[in-house]
Protein backbone atom coordinates (compact mmCIF):
# COMPACT_ATOMS: atom_id res chain seq x y z
CA UNK A 1 0.00 0.00 0.00
CA UNK A 2 2.82 2.49 0.81
CA UNK A 3 4.40 1.80 -2.32
CA UNK A 4 0.81 1.99 -4.49
CA UNK A 5 0.88 5.83 -2.07
CA UNK A 6 4.32 7.03 -3.33
CA UNK A 7 3.86 5.44 -6.91
CA UNK A 8 0.57 7.98 -6.92
CA UNK A 9 2.17 10.96 -4.90
CA UNK A 10 5.40 10.63 -7.64
CA UNK A 11 2.99 10.22 -11.03
CA UNK A 12 0.79 13.53 -9.71
CA UNK A 13 3.71 15.62 -8.99
CA UNK A 14 6.08 14.55 -11.63
CA UNK A 15 3.70 13.98 -14.56
CA UNK A 16 1.82 16.53 -16.24
CA UNK A 17 -2.14 16.47 -16.59
CA UNK A 18 -3.17 13.63 -19.33
CA UNK A 19 -3.77 15.00 -22.82
CA UNK A 20 -7.69 15.13 -23.45
CA UNK A 21 -9.89 15.24 -26.28
CA UNK A 22 -7.09 14.18 -28.82
CA UNK A 23 -9.24 12.56 -31.48
CA UNK A 24 -8.61 14.78 -34.70
CA UNK A 25 -11.47 17.17 -35.72
CA UNK A 26 -12.41 20.10 -37.75
CA UNK A 27 -14.51 22.85 -36.45
CA UNK A 28 -17.24 23.18 -39.12
CA UNK A 29 -19.58 25.55 -37.84
CA UNK A 30 -18.89 28.91 -34.99
CA UNK A 31 -21.13 30.72 -33.21
CA UNK A 32 -21.23 32.90 -30.13
CA UNK A 33 -19.49 30.39 -27.74
CA UNK A 34 -20.52 27.01 -29.10
CA UNK A 35 -18.73 25.34 -32.23
CA UNK A 36 -19.58 22.06 -33.93
CA UNK A 37 -16.93 19.85 -34.33
CA UNK A 38 -16.43 17.16 -37.07
CA UNK A 39 -13.98 14.41 -36.73
CA UNK A 40 -11.75 13.53 -39.55
CA UNK A 41 -12.49 10.12 -40.94
CA UNK A 42 -10.09 7.36 -40.50
CA UNK A 43 -7.94 6.70 -43.96
CA UNK A 44 -9.53 4.14 -45.41
CA UNK A 45 -12.96 6.32 -45.52
CA UNK A 46 -16.04 5.87 -44.18
CA UNK A 47 -18.79 2.84 -43.80
CA UNK A 48 -21.42 4.59 -42.59
CA UNK A 49 -24.16 6.96 -44.96
CA UNK A 50 -25.65 8.63 -41.59
CA UNK A 51 -23.80 11.24 -39.61
CA UNK A 52 -23.94 10.70 -35.65
CA UNK A 53 -24.25 14.17 -34.13
CA UNK A 54 -23.30 13.97 -30.37
CA UNK A 55 -24.78 16.41 -27.84
CA UNK A 56 -23.01 16.52 -24.80
CA UNK A 57 -24.51 17.95 -21.67
CA UNK A 58 -24.62 22.04 -21.49
CA UNK A 59 -22.58 22.02 -18.06
CA UNK A 60 -19.68 19.46 -18.93
CA UNK A 61 -17.12 19.60 -21.58
CA UNK A 62 -17.88 17.81 -24.78
CA UNK A 63 -14.51 15.54 -24.70
CA UNK A 64 -16.14 13.82 -22.02
CA UNK A 65 -17.20 11.69 -25.30
CA UNK A 66 -13.39 12.01 -26.06
CA UNK A 67 -11.41 11.61 -23.27
CA UNK A 68 -8.00 9.73 -24.32
CA UNK A 69 -6.83 7.68 -26.76
CA UNK A 70 -8.14 4.42 -26.12
CA UNK A 71 -10.95 5.58 -24.04
CA UNK A 72 -12.99 7.49 -26.34
CA UNK A 73 -16.00 6.69 -27.55
CA UNK A 74 -15.36 9.43 -30.78
CA UNK A 75 -12.18 7.35 -31.75
CA UNK A 76 -14.13 4.58 -31.48
CA UNK A 77 -16.34 4.79 -33.67
CA UNK A 78 -14.53 7.09 -36.12
CA UNK A 79 -12.14 3.73 -36.28
CA UNK A 80 -15.51 1.78 -37.36
CA UNK A 81 -16.05 4.10 -40.11
CA UNK A 82 -18.74 6.69 -38.82
CA UNK A 83 -19.03 10.51 -39.83
CA UNK A 84 -18.71 12.06 -36.31
CA UNK A 85 -19.81 15.35 -35.18
CA UNK A 86 -20.14 16.62 -31.50
CA UNK A 87 -21.07 20.04 -30.08
CA UNK A 88 -18.60 22.31 -27.69
CA UNK A 89 -20.95 24.25 -25.93
CA UNK A 90 -18.07 25.98 -24.98
CA UNK A 91 -17.73 28.85 -22.57
CA UNK A 92 -20.33 31.38 -21.65
CA UNK A 93 -19.24 34.87 -20.44
CA UNK A 94 -21.63 37.41 -18.68
CA UNK A 95 -23.49 38.42 -21.26
CA UNK A 96 -24.88 34.89 -22.09
CA UNK A 97 -27.07 35.14 -19.18
CA UNK A 98 -29.86 36.11 -21.28
CA UNK A 99 -29.59 33.38 -23.40
CA UNK A 100 -32.52 31.19 -23.61
CA UNK A 101 -33.57 27.42 -23.63
CA UNK A 102 -35.38 28.46 -26.52
CA UNK A 103 -31.79 29.65 -27.99
CA UNK A 104 -30.11 26.57 -27.42
CA UNK A 105 -32.06 23.71 -27.66
CA UNK A 106 -33.87 25.05 -31.00
CA UNK A 107 -31.91 27.79 -32.80
CA UNK A 108 -28.20 26.07 -32.03
CA UNK A 109 -29.39 22.13 -31.64
CA UNK A 110 -30.66 22.81 -34.53
CA UNK A 111 -28.44 24.61 -36.59
CA UNK A 112 -26.01 22.29 -35.21
CA UNK A 113 -28.41 19.35 -36.86
CA UNK A 114 -29.17 20.87 -40.39
CA UNK A 115 -25.12 22.30 -40.41
CA UNK A 116 -24.21 18.04 -40.05
CA UNK A 117 -26.89 17.13 -42.58
CA UNK A 118 -25.70 19.88 -44.89
CA UNK A 119 -21.76 18.74 -44.73
CA UNK A 120 -22.64 15.19 -44.78
CA UNK A 121 -24.90 14.89 -47.52
CA UNK A 122 -27.65 13.33 -45.74
CA UNK A 123 -31.54 14.01 -44.74
CA UNK A 124 -31.28 12.69 -41.81
CA UNK A 125 -28.09 12.13 -38.47
CA UNK A 126 -28.42 9.79 -36.00
CA UNK A 127 -28.49 12.11 -32.91
CA UNK A 128 -27.32 11.07 -29.34
CA UNK A 129 -27.62 13.27 -26.64
CA UNK A 130 -25.79 12.62 -22.97
CA UNK A 131 -27.51 13.84 -19.79
CA UNK A 132 -28.94 17.12 -19.93
CA UNK A 133 -28.23 16.73 -23.68
CA UNK A 134 -30.45 13.75 -24.08
CA UNK A 135 -33.63 16.18 -22.75
CA UNK A 136 -32.45 18.79 -24.94
CA UNK A 137 -32.09 16.35 -27.94
CA UNK A 138 -35.31 14.53 -27.26
CA UNK A 139 -37.45 18.45 -26.21
CA UNK A 140 -35.70 19.15 -30.21
CA UNK A 141 -37.07 15.99 -32.25
CA UNK A 142 -40.55 15.89 -29.80
CA UNK A 143 -40.84 19.89 -31.34
CA UNK A 144 -39.66 19.33 -34.88
CA UNK A 145 -41.33 15.53 -35.25
CA UNK A 146 -37.71 14.49 -35.63
CA UNK A 147 -37.31 16.52 -38.64
CA UNK A 148 -33.57 15.70 -39.85
CA UNK A 149 -33.61 13.19 -37.20
CA UNK A 150 -32.45 9.45 -38.16
CA UNK A 151 -32.52 8.16 -34.55
CA UNK A 152 -32.64 9.68 -31.58
CA UNK A 153 -30.68 7.61 -28.81
CA UNK A 154 -30.64 9.43 -25.47
CA UNK A 155 -27.75 8.11 -23.21
CA UNK A 156 -29.07 8.77 -18.93
CA UNK A 157 -31.08 11.65 -20.12
CA UNK A 158 -33.24 12.91 -17.46
CA UNK A 159 -37.40 13.30 -18.81
CA UNK A 160 -39.43 12.83 -16.01
CA UNK A 161 -38.92 14.67 -13.57
CA UNK A 162 -40.90 13.77 -10.48
CA UNK A 163 -38.49 11.14 -9.60
CA UNK A 164 -37.30 11.08 -5.82
CA UNK A 165 -33.91 11.70 -7.04
CA UNK A 166 -31.82 14.27 -4.77
CA UNK A 167 -31.06 16.81 -7.91
CA UNK A 168 -35.20 16.44 -7.36
CA UNK A 169 -35.83 16.79 -4.27
CA UNK A 170 -33.12 20.02 -3.88
CA UNK A 171 -34.63 22.07 -6.87
CA UNK A 172 -38.42 21.36 -5.35
CA UNK A 173 -37.79 22.98 -2.05
CA UNK A 174 -39.96 25.97 -1.86
CA UNK A 175 -37.50 28.45 0.03
CA UNK A 176 -34.96 27.84 -3.14
CA UNK A 177 -36.23 31.01 -5.48
CA UNK A 178 -34.45 30.38 -9.06
CA UNK A 179 -35.38 33.76 -9.53
CA UNK A 180 -33.31 35.49 -7.41
CA UNK A 181 -30.23 33.06 -7.76
CA UNK A 182 -30.57 34.23 -11.48
CA UNK A 183 -31.06 37.70 -10.70
CA UNK A 184 -27.92 37.72 -8.60
CA UNK A 185 -25.76 35.91 -10.90
CA UNK A 186 -26.09 36.12 -13.84
CA UNK A 187 -24.83 32.50 -15.36
CA UNK A 188 -24.89 29.92 -12.97
CA UNK A 189 -21.72 29.18 -11.48
CA UNK A 190 -20.19 25.69 -12.25
CA UNK A 191 -19.01 26.22 -8.51
CA UNK A 192 -22.71 25.85 -7.19
CA UNK A 193 -23.47 23.33 -9.38
CA UNK A 194 -19.96 20.87 -8.69
CA UNK A 195 -20.90 21.66 -4.86
CA UNK A 196 -23.83 20.22 -5.44
CA UNK A 197 -23.27 17.30 -7.27
CA UNK A 198 -20.54 16.29 -4.49
CA UNK A 199 -23.38 16.67 -1.84
CA UNK A 200 -25.20 13.94 -3.88
CA UNK A 201 -22.43 11.31 -2.12
CA UNK A 202 -20.24 13.70 0.00
CA UNK A 203 -18.11 10.63 0.94
CA UNK A 204 -17.47 9.98 -2.52
CA UNK A 205 -14.35 11.61 -3.04
CA UNK A 206 -13.10 9.89 0.05
CA UNK A 207 -13.50 6.34 -1.62
CA UNK A 208 -12.16 7.54 -4.74
CA UNK A 209 -8.80 8.41 -3.09
CA UNK A 210 -8.84 4.63 -1.75
CA UNK A 211 -9.64 2.99 -4.54
CA UNK A 212 -6.69 4.80 -6.40
CA UNK A 213 -4.53 4.10 -3.88
CA UNK A 214 -5.39 0.27 -4.48
CA UNK A 215 -4.85 0.34 -7.81
CA UNK A 216 -1.71 2.77 -8.28
CA UNK A 217 -0.02 0.17 -9.60
CA UNK A 218 -1.62 0.17 -12.99
CA UNK A 219 -0.59 2.85 -14.87
CA UNK A 220 -3.28 2.31 -17.38
CA UNK A 221 -6.12 2.83 -14.74
CA UNK A 222 -4.08 5.65 -13.53
CA UNK A 223 -4.40 7.76 -16.84
CA UNK A 224 -8.01 7.28 -16.63
CA UNK A 225 -8.23 8.01 -13.52
CA UNK A 226 -6.24 11.63 -14.30
CA UNK A 227 -8.15 12.38 -17.38
CA UNK A 228 -11.46 11.82 -16.08
CA UNK A 229 -10.66 13.98 -12.89
CA UNK A 230 -9.06 16.65 -15.68
CA UNK A 231 -12.99 16.55 -16.79
CA UNK A 232 -14.73 16.68 -14.19
CA UNK A 233 -13.25 19.33 -12.56
CA UNK A 234 -13.85 21.33 -16.03
CA UNK A 235 -16.95 22.70 -15.92
CA UNK A 236 -19.41 24.69 -17.29
CA UNK A 237 -21.66 27.69 -15.93
CA UNK A 238 -25.13 27.60 -16.79
CA UNK A 239 -26.86 30.42 -18.92
CA UNK A 240 -29.25 32.40 -16.22
CA UNK A 241 -32.26 32.51 -18.44
CA UNK A 242 -31.93 28.89 -19.31
CA UNK A 243 -31.18 27.56 -16.43
CA UNK A 244 -34.27 29.29 -15.00
CA UNK A 245 -36.96 27.88 -17.36
CA UNK A 246 -34.94 24.34 -16.95
CA UNK A 247 -35.46 24.30 -13.53
CA UNK A 248 -39.10 25.71 -13.32
CA UNK A 249 -40.24 24.14 -16.63
CA UNK A 250 -38.80 20.82 -15.93
CA UNK A 251 -37.44 20.12 -12.27
CA UNK A 252 -40.69 21.61 -10.71
CA UNK A 253 -43.26 22.25 -13.16
CA UNK A 254 -42.24 18.73 -14.73
CA UNK A 255 -44.29 20.03 -18.20
CA UNK A 256 -42.66 17.78 -20.25
CA UNK A 257 -43.64 14.47 -19.41
CA UNK A 258 -47.07 16.09 -19.52
CA UNK A 259 -47.04 17.42 -23.28
CA UNK A 260 -46.82 21.12 -21.69
CA UNK A 261 -43.24 22.10 -22.22
CA UNK A 262 -43.14 24.10 -25.45
CA UNK A 263 -40.27 25.23 -27.54
CA UNK A 264 -40.25 28.74 -29.14
CA UNK A 265 -43.96 28.52 -29.75
CA UNK A 266 -44.16 24.52 -30.74
CA UNK A 267 -45.70 21.87 -28.00
CA UNK A 268 -42.59 19.21 -27.56
CA UNK A 269 -45.28 16.32 -27.21
CA UNK A 270 -42.96 13.30 -27.17
CA UNK A 271 -45.41 11.10 -28.90
CA UNK A 272 -44.76 13.31 -31.68
CA UNK A 273 -40.97 11.73 -31.71
CA UNK A 274 -41.43 8.77 -34.14
CA UNK A 275 -38.18 7.89 -35.52
CA UNK A 276 -36.15 5.10 -34.36
CA UNK A 277 -35.16 5.24 -30.50
CA UNK A 278 -32.73 3.93 -27.90
CA UNK A 279 -32.85 5.13 -24.49
CA UNK A 280 -30.26 4.06 -21.82
CA UNK A 281 -30.06 4.02 -18.05
CA UNK A 282 -27.65 3.13 -15.70
CA UNK A 283 -28.39 1.17 -12.60
CA UNK A 284 -26.21 3.38 -10.04
CA UNK A 285 -26.51 6.53 -11.67
CA UNK A 286 -26.73 8.70 -8.76
CA UNK A 287 -27.91 11.71 -10.94
CA UNK A 288 -30.80 10.48 -13.73
CA UNK A 289 -32.86 7.89 -11.59
CA UNK A 290 -34.09 4.83 -14.28
CA UNK A 291 -37.52 5.88 -13.69
CA UNK A 292 -36.23 9.49 -14.93
CA UNK A 293 -34.66 8.57 -18.11
CA UNK A 294 -37.28 5.37 -18.84
CA UNK A 295 -39.92 7.76 -19.35
CA UNK A 296 -39.18 8.54 -22.59
CA UNK A 297 -39.28 4.91 -23.72
CA UNK A 298 -42.89 4.74 -22.39
CA UNK A 299 -44.11 8.31 -23.97
CA UNK A 300 -42.92 8.49 -27.13
CA UNK A 301 -44.72 7.57 -30.77
CA UNK A 302 -42.18 5.61 -32.16
CA UNK A 303 -42.57 1.81 -32.89
CA UNK A 304 -38.98 1.20 -33.47
CA UNK A 305 -37.60 1.69 -29.60
CA UNK A 306 -35.28 0.07 -27.20
CA UNK A 307 -34.47 0.51 -23.65
CA UNK A 308 -31.06 -0.60 -22.26
CA UNK A 309 -30.51 -0.62 -18.29
CA UNK A 310 -27.10 -1.25 -17.77
CA UNK A 311 -24.84 -1.88 -14.32
CA UNK A 312 -22.62 1.50 -13.79
CA UNK A 313 -22.85 5.45 -13.17
CA UNK A 314 -24.07 8.26 -14.68
CA UNK A 315 -19.80 8.56 -16.26
CA UNK A 316 -18.13 5.85 -15.50
CA UNK A 317 -20.53 3.50 -17.71
CA UNK A 318 -19.72 5.70 -20.35
CA UNK A 319 -16.33 6.34 -20.30
CA UNK A 320 -15.07 3.54 -18.69
CA UNK A 321 -13.05 0.29 -20.07
CA UNK A 322 -15.49 -2.10 -20.02
CA UNK A 323 -17.85 0.45 -22.21
CA UNK A 324 -15.75 0.13 -25.14
CA UNK A 325 -16.72 -3.62 -25.00
CA UNK A 326 -20.64 -3.63 -23.55
CA UNK A 327 -22.10 -0.55 -24.13
CA UNK A 328 -20.39 1.32 -27.15
CA UNK A 329 -21.18 -2.00 -29.55
CA UNK A 330 -24.38 -1.65 -28.25
CA UNK A 331 -25.23 2.03 -29.24
CA UNK A 332 -22.89 1.33 -33.00
CA UNK A 333 -25.36 -1.62 -33.30
CA UNK A 334 -28.26 0.70 -33.45
CA UNK A 335 -27.50 3.00 -35.97
CA UNK A 336 -25.47 0.80 -37.78
CA UNK A 337 -28.98 -1.24 -38.66
CA UNK A 338 -30.54 2.16 -39.20
CA UNK A 339 -27.81 3.25 -41.34
CA UNK A 340 -30.21 3.30 -44.81
CA UNK A 341 -31.97 6.07 -43.06
CA UNK A 342 -29.92 8.80 -43.33
CA UNK A 343 -29.94 8.12 -47.38
CA UNK A 344 -29.80 11.23 -49.57
CA UNK A 345 -32.14 9.85 -52.56
CA UNK A 346 -31.60 13.51 -54.43
CA UNK A 347 -27.69 12.79 -54.21
CA UNK A 348 -26.02 13.35 -57.57
CA UNK A 349 -24.97 10.53 -59.49
CA UNK A 350 -21.21 11.04 -58.75
CA UNK A 351 -22.23 10.77 -54.88
CA UNK A 352 -24.64 7.97 -55.60
CA UNK A 353 -21.62 5.93 -57.44
CA UNK A 354 -19.51 6.44 -54.16
CA UNK A 355 -22.53 4.97 -51.67
CA UNK A 356 -22.07 1.55 -51.24
CA UNK A 357 -19.20 0.76 -49.36
CA UNK A 358 -16.94 3.29 -48.70
CA UNK A 359 -17.39 6.90 -49.39
CA UNK A 360 -14.69 9.26 -49.72
CA UNK A 361 -14.24 11.64 -47.18
CA UNK A 362 -14.58 15.42 -47.89
CA UNK A 363 -10.94 16.62 -46.30
CA UNK A 364 -11.86 19.88 -45.59
CA UNK A 365 -15.47 20.66 -45.45
CA UNK A 366 -16.50 23.24 -48.26
CA UNK A 367 -18.28 26.08 -45.86
CA UNK A 368 -16.72 25.21 -42.77
CA UNK A 369 -14.44 27.48 -41.08
CA UNK A 370 -11.41 24.66 -41.59
CA UNK A 371 -10.21 25.41 -38.21
CA UNK A 372 -8.38 22.47 -36.24
CA UNK A 373 -10.10 21.96 -33.31
CA UNK B 1 -3.60 -19.67 6.97
CA UNK B 2 -3.00 -16.28 5.02
CA UNK B 3 -1.53 -13.44 7.11
CA UNK B 4 -2.81 -10.27 8.31
CA UNK B 5 -2.78 -7.23 6.00
CA UNK B 6 -3.51 -4.12 7.89
CA UNK B 7 -4.68 -2.28 4.75
CA UNK B 8 -7.46 -4.88 3.89
CA UNK B 9 -8.32 -4.82 6.84
CA UNK B 10 -8.48 -0.80 6.63
CA UNK B 11 -10.18 -1.27 3.12
CA UNK B 12 -13.12 -3.40 4.93
CA UNK B 13 -13.86 -0.69 7.61
CA UNK B 14 -13.59 1.72 5.47
CA UNK B 15 -15.88 0.45 3.11
CA UNK B 16 -18.91 -0.62 5.46
CA UNK B 17 -18.37 3.21 7.05
CA UNK B 18 -18.41 5.17 3.57
CA UNK B 19 -21.51 2.94 3.00
CA UNK B 20 -23.18 3.54 6.19
CA UNK B 21 -22.11 7.26 6.49
CA UNK B 22 -23.19 7.90 2.57
CA UNK B 23 -26.55 6.52 3.53
CA UNK B 24 -26.72 8.77 6.27
CA UNK B 25 -25.73 11.88 5.07
CA UNK B 26 -28.49 11.17 2.03
CA UNK B 27 -31.10 11.12 5.07
CA UNK B 28 -30.07 14.32 6.18
CA UNK B 29 -29.98 16.09 2.81
CA UNK B 30 -33.43 14.80 1.62
CA UNK B 31 -35.29 16.18 5.28
CA UNK B 32 -37.30 19.28 4.78
CA UNK B 33 -35.99 19.90 7.88
CA UNK B 34 -32.62 20.68 6.42
CA UNK B 35 -33.57 21.89 3.22
CA UNK B 36 -35.85 24.45 4.08
CA UNK B 37 -33.92 26.73 5.95
CA UNK B 38 -30.63 25.48 3.37
CA UNK B 39 -32.79 27.15 0.45
CA UNK B 40 -33.95 29.84 2.64
CA UNK B 41 -31.04 31.09 3.09
CA UNK B 42 -29.20 30.80 -0.09
CA UNK B 43 -32.39 33.09 -1.45
CA UNK B 44 -31.83 35.87 0.97
CA UNK B 45 -27.85 35.67 0.18
CA UNK B 46 -29.08 35.81 -3.41
CA UNK B 47 -31.06 38.27 -2.72
CA UNK B 48 -28.34 40.49 -0.60
CA UNK B 49 -26.45 40.32 -3.57
CA UNK B 50 -28.94 41.10 -5.92
CA UNK B 51 -29.67 44.28 -3.91
CA UNK B 52 -25.87 44.93 -3.75
CA UNK B 53 -25.54 45.11 -7.68
CA UNK B 54 -28.40 47.08 -8.20
CA UNK B 55 -27.29 49.51 -5.78
CA UNK B 56 -23.89 49.78 -7.49
CA UNK B 57 -25.08 49.94 -10.90
CA UNK B 58 -27.93 52.37 -10.24
CA UNK B 59 -25.01 54.81 -8.88
CA UNK B 60 -23.02 53.57 -11.80
CA UNK B 61 -25.78 54.10 -14.56
CA UNK B 62 -26.80 57.51 -12.57
CA UNK B 63 -23.33 59.29 -13.37
CA UNK B 64 -24.57 58.46 -17.13
CA UNK B 65 -21.66 55.74 -17.60
CA UNK B 66 -22.70 52.55 -19.59
CA UNK B 67 -23.48 49.46 -16.66
CA UNK B 68 -22.26 46.08 -16.74
CA UNK B 69 -25.97 45.12 -17.50
CA UNK B 70 -25.85 47.63 -20.51
CA UNK B 71 -22.94 46.32 -21.85
CA UNK B 72 -24.03 42.55 -21.30
CA UNK B 73 -27.44 43.61 -22.93
CA UNK B 74 -25.54 44.92 -25.95
CA UNK B 75 -23.27 42.04 -26.45
CA UNK B 76 -25.84 39.77 -25.90
CA UNK B 77 -28.11 41.47 -29.17
CA UNK B 78 -25.23 41.62 -31.11
CA UNK B 79 -24.96 37.69 -30.52
CA UNK B 80 -28.56 37.30 -31.47
CA UNK B 81 -28.43 39.65 -34.69
CA UNK B 82 -25.31 37.11 -36.00
CA UNK B 83 -27.49 34.29 -34.83
CA UNK B 84 -30.28 35.41 -37.17
CA UNK B 85 -28.08 36.62 -40.12
CA UNK B 86 -27.02 32.60 -40.11
CA UNK B 87 -30.46 32.09 -39.72
CA UNK B 88 -31.17 34.06 -43.17
CA UNK B 89 -28.18 32.43 -45.09
CA UNK B 90 -29.82 29.07 -44.69
CA UNK B 91 -32.87 30.22 -45.87
CA UNK B 92 -31.26 32.18 -48.66
CA UNK B 93 -29.20 28.75 -49.42
CA UNK B 94 -32.02 26.35 -49.44
CA UNK B 95 -33.99 28.37 -51.95
CA UNK B 96 -31.03 28.87 -54.23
Amino acid sequence: MLQNLSRLVTRAVTTSPPEVGQTPADVVHQENKWRLLRYRARKEGLVFETPILLVPSLINRHYVLDLMPGKSFVEWLVERGHDVYIIDWGTPTDEDRYLTFDDICDRYLGRALRVTNRLAGSEQAHVLGYCLGGTLTAIYAAAHESEGIASLLTLAAPIDFSDDGMLGAWTRVPSFDVSTLVAATGNVSWRLMQTAFHLLRPTMNLAKAVGVIDRAWDDRFLDGFFALETWSNDNVSFPGACYERYIQGLYRDNLLIQDRFSLSGRMARLSQITCPTMVVSFAHDMIVPEKSAKALHERIGATDRVHLHLPGGHVGAVVSRKASKGLWPQLAGFWEARDHLGRNEEATPEEQASEPGLRPHREKATDGLGVSA
Amino acid sequence: MTAFNPWESYKKLFYRWEATTATYLEQVLRNPLVLQPAGGMLTAVMKVKAATNKARTSWWGNMGLPTKHDQERTLHKLNQLESRLMDLEEKLAERS
